[in-house]
């Protein structure tokens, strides 16, 4: 009954069709049940993503026992529904009817969406945090004037971003990309009275726009390259162009791109900002999902990168200083969604670390993490935002402490979240940060080092890093003495159940879903199934010795120990230590840099914002004084004209009887010449 | 024998000139200058016309044309409103009487009956109730005299011109019309029962237009009556002044 | 010269003279009842040389367009003449130049020039008859008449 291609448009649609439906009747039908629509979509779509995933399993299964076919082969399935543009090479022309053919190739767009391991595993993410975000944000966006607008726009989202992960040309792929870019904007502005907001949206979404201008031409160069947008055609004639240096700008572009989606260094300045937003898209589009659309751009796009090994460096190079550089700003925030911000670009970095090396360990290590990560994050986020329901809209770590008592459920899913992020043995985050780290290692282990080496030890940094910064926020808003702010009132408790389950969910997600995943082997070998793969499996870089795989696993346990120790020693105790330890660190203005975020917007202000401004004032002036005081000149003329034959109006009839009498001799005389 | 075209710019000149002397302009003097001007040129002016060959004719049409242009200048010249109207009183007569020589002699009556007989006596009327104390001081003070008087005579000057023009025989822009001869006429519009032909092409070709013009008069009626009525009450003297 | 374009020519010269004049008293004049009489003048004029191109033309026509005008004339003297008291009920003042609300917003009203004082017309009251039996106290009072209407 569900075959996958009715499975693959029920996907998408159920959202959109529940965002239309709040959309439409949110203001007078629905209102505070404006979720029901988008809820049960969500849910829905998330049933048929799973069973979408069952559906490819099985395929997988009986390409196994299938005799004969080969084992690397790709499973996917395309579903073209209809032809959106399409410009034949040869064209009758208008006129005269000759055939013209300009050679441009034919110019065929097709709606179509594909069904790969690759998108089933992000389709199933995608609707599994979207559902339990859209089921948190029952209570917490209860009562906000506007509640029906919220759901109307996560519907819109997921829509967007399930189209994203399934479309099956880059044209379209760029269409939805703009739109979850929009969806975005719509909901970090969602509070559009307040001024930061605002303007948060707006640098998001002109961050953005650098970046997709980069895509663009990506896509472009694509198109005159290959002359074809489909993925697959793409990628079958990228083995003819190996070594071709239009690959690798063709993959740098898709890099700018990816950078400006999922935040990495330079543009992840929009990302922090991004935080103005309500909770929940914090925590569904800020950091389980659109953002990591750049990932799966890149991930797709590993036939391109595989072709040109320069680009993979580099987006190794970017993943590795985003890491480092969100490590090491998230230590010193005091606004607990922004640590997880920039925990987030750290994380982020982490995957491009994973795509840059190029092997297929790395890749999958990379999508492994993007889903631990979701689901951690998205805890983590929830929980932030339970606190923040819970104090009033107070999220500063200083003004927050010892709510564990008050708290009990948020506490026990947080720390849940934070062991997790930590990569604590067992939990999920464990296995897809040793993933990272086995895949590194074994390839500077291949190459002898070098660049790869670097990266190892700068990920290693960053376990450090991250356990540390996690467990600060951790340790200050739950232990300690009990600190409330004023604005939570007397009566600071525990969020309801609506927000409370979906943290329970998570929790235990996160928890488990790693070490599923690595121990049923599942994950890999279904990802590896993903066509776009095909090349990597070939260049078996896979062969790793169990000793190797203990030794990365032990490293990285005792780094995650050594910054949880070294957390819970700084802010268990009294605050004294952290200030004496901040002061030492200021000598070398480390301290400033890491609180100042690298002083990368004053920066961006200095050597962007400011000559652009200061061009478009010159041009204001310009405009102003040149071409507006020529107008007025103009305008002027008649205004004179006027003024010299007013006083022919001047209301007497006799005047204007004399003025009718010349006028009759002037005609009688032109007559009589 | 000078040319005709000085001696009617001579003549316009010299009308122009006397008539704007004639008009009131405050308290200049020079009326009577202006009217030997205007006798003048009107002297100069019908010695360019042809004349109608017999003597009789031509003394009746020269006199009746005398007093029509004359009474009319009058009536465009004087102080006094009533004696505006009495001129144009005796130019009417004038004009009834060129009627008559021209062979139409039912309009000459209805001339003579309808605006001498009605219309004057109505504007004589409205006169008396509107300005009972004689001259006012818009009377005593026209608006550019001398352009419109200037502008006038010229209008006349180069209506004679252009008169002149068609009625040449060489005049390109008009076909040769053989104009009636006096057995024709007789037939025609001199016919001695001509009020008789004229009543039956008034009733029988032209009876759409005289519905229509009777329509008109009755709408004139009942118009005047409205706007009398709807603004009588509104005066701003607050006087009840019934016409 | 033909006498009937003679006669032509002479009657239409009358008219526009005729109508020339008329359009001086329209144009110059303040008094609305003497530019009403001055557009009279003007039709008299067209009336005119239409009644002599009837006679030219050996038709009737002419004349039954001077009927016409004169029926029009007829009304036109009724609604103006009702217009007229209007106005002078409103201003009493029968100068045209009071009225000119149709001129540009900023342009100044009309103004008259002052006038030069009139040589005063001695407004004395009508006669009145003395007492009858009684011989009147004063011969020769004549001089005191109103000398014109």
């Amino acid at each position: 009954m569900f075959d996958v291609q009715t499975l693959l448009i029920l996907i998408p649609a159920l959202p959109l069709a529940a965002a239309l439906a709040t959309a439409a009747l949110g203001t007078r039908l629905l209102r505070d049940r404006s979720h029901v629509p988008v809820v049960t979509a969500l849910v829905l779509s998330f049933a048929a993503s799973v069973l979408l995933v069952f559906q490819l399993q099985e395929r997988i299964e009986e390409r196994a026992t299938q005799p004969g076919s080969s084992q690397s082969a790709g499973v996917e399935e395309v579903v073209a529904r209809w032809s959106w543009i399409n410009v034949p090479d040869a064209m009758p022309h208008p006129v005269d009817g000759r055939v013209e053919t300009p050679g441009w190739g034919n110019f065929n767009i097709e709606v179509s969406l594909r069904a790969d391991p690759l998108t089933a595993v992000m389709l199933a993410m995608v609707t599994c945090i979207s559902a339990l975000v859209a089921i948190y944000s029952i209570g917490y966006m209860r009562g906000d004037p506007g509640y029906w607008r919220f759901f109307a726009y996560v519907g819109l989202f997921v829509f967007s971003m399930t189209m994203l992960v399934s479309a099956n040309n880059f044209l379209l792929l760029y269409v939805f990309w703009e739109l979850v870019g929009l969806c975005s904007y719509l909901l970090i502005g969602f509070w559009y009275e307040r001024p930061a907001a605002a303007a948060a949206g707006k640098k998001a979404f002109l961050v953005n726009r650098i970046g997709d201008v980069g895509f663009a031409l990506g896509i472009f160069l694509i198109w005159t390259t290959f002359g074809t947008l489909d993925f697959g055609g793409v990628f079958q004639s990228v083995g003819q162009h190996a070594g071709d240096w239009r690959v690798t700008a063709i993959c740098l572009l898709l890099l700018i791109g990816a950078c400006g989606k999922s935040a990495q260094f330079p543009l992840h300045v929009w990302l922090p900002d991004a935080m103005e937003g309500p909770t929940p898209v914090s925590a569904l589009i800020h950091a389980a999902t659109m953002v990591t659309a750049g990932v799966y751009m890149v991930a797709r796009c590993t036939p391109l990168f595989a072709a040109a090994p320069d680009a993979q460096y580099v987006v190794a190079v970017v993943g590795g200083v985003t890491a480092l550089l969100g490590a090491i700003i998230a230590i010193t925030q005091t606004d607990l969604k922004r640590i997880l911000a920039y925990s987030t670009i750290s994380h982020l970095g982490y995957m491009f670390v994973a795509l840059g090396t190029g092997t297929l360990l790395g890749i999958t290590a990379g999508m492994f993490h993007l889903i631990t990560h979701a689901f951690f994050k998205a805890l983590l986020f929830l929980g932030a935002g339970s606190v923040m329901h819970a104090a009033g809209g107070v999220i500063d770590i200083r003004r927050l402490g010892g709510l564990r008592r008050r708290m009990p459920v948020t506490y026990w899913t947080f720390l849940a979240g934070c062991l997790s992020i930590a990569g604590v043995v067992p939990l999920a985050g464990f296995w897809s940060k040793d993933a990272i780290l086995l895949s590194l290692h074994d390839r500077s282990g291949l190459f002898g080092g070098g660049l790869f080496e670097i990266l190892y030890l700068t990920t290693l940094l960053g376990v450090v890093l991250i356990d540390f910064y996690m467990f600060r926020p951790f340790f200050l808003v739950f232990h300690g003495k009990e600190k409330i702010p004023p604005e939570a009132g007397n009566h600071l408790h525990e969020s309801p159940g609506s927000m409370t389950a979906p943290l329970v969910v998570l929790a235990f997600g996160s928890v488990v879903v790693g070490a599923y995943f690595e121990w049923t082997h599942g994950f890999a070998h279904f990802l590896s199934f993903t066509p776009s793969f095909e090349c990597l499996a070939q260049s078996g870089h896979t062969a790793i010795g169990t000793a190797d795989k203990w030794r990365v696993a032990a490293i990285g346990s005792v780094l995650t120990a050594v910054g949880v120790a070294t957390a819970a020693m700084l802010y268990l105790g009294s605050g004294k230590a952290v200030a004496r330890l901040a002061r030492a660190m200021n000598v070398f203005g480390l301290y400033s840099l890491s609180y100042g975020k690298f002083f990368f917007d004053p920066i961006y202000n200095a050597f962007v914002v400011w000559p652009l401004l200061s061009v478009a004032r010159l041009a204001a002036w310009f405009d102003c004084m040149a071409i507006d005081s020529l107008v007025d000149r103009c305008g002027r003329i008649p205004k004179l004209a006027g003024a010299a034959l007013r006083p022919a109006q001047n209301g007497l009839v006799q005047f204007y009887a004399l003025a009718m009498v010349f006028g009759v001799l002037v005609l009688l005389g032109i007559m009589l010449m | 024998m000078p040319d005709p075209r000085h001696i009617l710019t001579l003549a316009v000149l010299l009308g122009a000139v006397g008539l704007w002397l004639m008009l009131p302009r405050g308290g200049a003097r020079g009326r009577a200058v202006g009217a030997v001007l205007g006798i003048v040129a009107l002297g100069l002016w019908f010695s360019q016309f042809h004349g109608l060959g017999q003597w009789t004719a031509d003394g009746m049409f020269f006199v009746l044309a005398a007093i029509a242009v004359v009474a009319a200048v009058g009536a465009v010249t004087s102080r006094n409103p009533v004696y505006c109207a009495i001129w144009f009183g005796l130019s009417l007569l004038g004009t009834a009487g060129l009627l008559l020589l021209v062979g139409a002699q039912f309009l000459a009556v209805a001339t003579v009956l309808v605006y001498a007989g009605a219309i004057l006596v109505m504007f004589l009327f409205v006169l008396m109730v509107a300005q009972p104390e004689g001259k006012a001081s818009c009377d005593r003070m026209s608006w550019e005299a001398g352009v419109s008087a200037a502008a006038g005579i010229a209008m006349v000057g180069v209506l004679s011109v252009a008169i002149g023009g068609i009625l040449s025989p060489s005049c390109p822009a008009m076909p040769p019309i053989a104009p009636p001869t006096q057995e024709e006429l007789a037939a025609g519009v001199l016919d001695p029962h001509q009020v008789a032909r004229l009543g039956d092409e008034l009733f029988g070709r032209r009876l759409i237009a005289v519905e229509v013009a009777g329509t008109l008069l009755l709408a004139a009626l009942v118009g005047a009556a409205v706007i009398v009525n709807q603004f009588s009450g509104r005066r701003h003297d607050g006087q009840q002044r019934t016409v | 010269m033909h006498p009937e374009i003679a006669l032509l020519n002479d009657f239409l010269l009358v008219g526009a003279a005729l109508f020339g004049v008329g359009l001086i008293g329209f144009v110059s004049r303040r008094n609305m009842i003497v530019m009403f009489l001055s557009v009279e003048i003007m039709l008299q004029g067209v009336s005119l040389s239409l009644a002599a191109w009837g006679r030219f033309h050996n038709d009737f026509g002419g004349q039954a367009l001077v009927l016409f005008i004169i029926a029009v004339a007829a009304c036109e003297a009724a609604v103006a003449l009702a217009l007229i008291l209007t106005l002078f009920h409103r201003r009493c003042s029968l100068d045209i130049a009071a009225w000119h609300f149709l001129r540009e917003a900023n342009q100044p009203p009309f103004r008259d020039a002052p006038l030069p004082e009139e040589p005063s017309e001695r407004l004395e009251p009508w006669p009145h008859l003395p007492p009858a039996g009684a011989r009147p106290e004063k011969f020769g009072e004549e001089d005191k008449y109103r000398p014109k209407v």
